[in-house]
């Protein structure tokens, strides 16, 4: 079986960007589902679930990030991160 | 199992995590540790990594070291508002670094000035339990901040 992978674009609600807040909330939801996450900007990919490596991707307000998740939960994940991507998480 | 002496970041006073007025740290979103209420002016790094990220401003940066121990020093707390003001970065991002490379100097003076409270989270948020903390003065790169068991 192929495992499916499920894809958005979003961009990058926080006002001071990605940095620790935001990050940890973020990462702390994308830790509550099975699947493996990444996050991508411009062409590093990092793990959704590490705090420290969604801080290195260094987005800004109105980056353009790219979620990929797979697993069963995958879309139910794909729509909470996103959106928490797209609010302003301060 | 193995030990991880993290040592302190910053000279100052331990405050428990839960006191820090910050609910994402205080509910340890970003991981478990300590804060520290500094009374130096100088960030080190807390252990032997590499730096995988320093913000441009200064006011928080990260440690990795091998099997997924992550640490974040962050420098005050809402400190990226002040988009460097009060920090000077002394290191580089991506470089490799020793327990007590001098990261961040910075000024209490003018980050309290610009409204901003000091406490400052040291948080693991990678692999690792905090089995040990200390408490009252510590010395940034010279004593025990806390014990990850790993």
């Amino acid at each position: 079986m192929i495992e499916r992978i499920i894809e958005r674009r979003v961009t990058l609600g926080s006002k001071s960007g990605l940095h620790a807040r935001p990050a940890s909330v973020f990462v702390q939801n994308a830790k509550g589902f099975q699947g493996q996450i990444t996050l991508s900007k411009d062409d590093k990919t990092v793990n959704a679930k590490s705090i420290l490596s969604v801080l290195t991707l260094g987005a800004e307000q109105g980056d353009q990030v790219v979620l990929k998740v797979s697993g069963d939960d995958a879309e139910r994940a794909i729509d909470r991160l996103a959106s928490l991507l797209e609010e302003d998480l301060g | 199992m193995a030990e991880i002496h993290v040592l302190a970041p910053l000279d100052g006073t331990v405050v428990d995590l839960e006191n820090v007025p910050d609910e994402v740290f205080a509910q340890k979103m970003a991981g478990d540790g300590v804060a520290i209420d500094p009374s130096g002016q100088v960030a080190v790094s807390p252990v032997a990594g590499d730096l995988v990220k320093l913000f441009p401003g200064g006011h928080a940066f990260g440690i990795s070291m091998h099997d997924g121990v992550e640490l974040i020093v962050h420098i005050g707390l809402d400190t990226i508002e002040l988009k460097g003001e009060g920090f000077e970065n002394i290191a580089t991002e991506g470089q490799v670094v020793k327990a007590g490379t001098p990261i961040v100097r910075f000024d209490r003076a003018t980050i309290e000035h610009m409204g901003k409270v000091m406490l400052s989270p040291v948080v693991s948020s990678g692999t690792g339990t905090i089995v040990r903390r200390a408490s009252g003065t510590v010395r940034a790169g010279r004593d025990v901040l806390f014990v990850l068991e790993v």
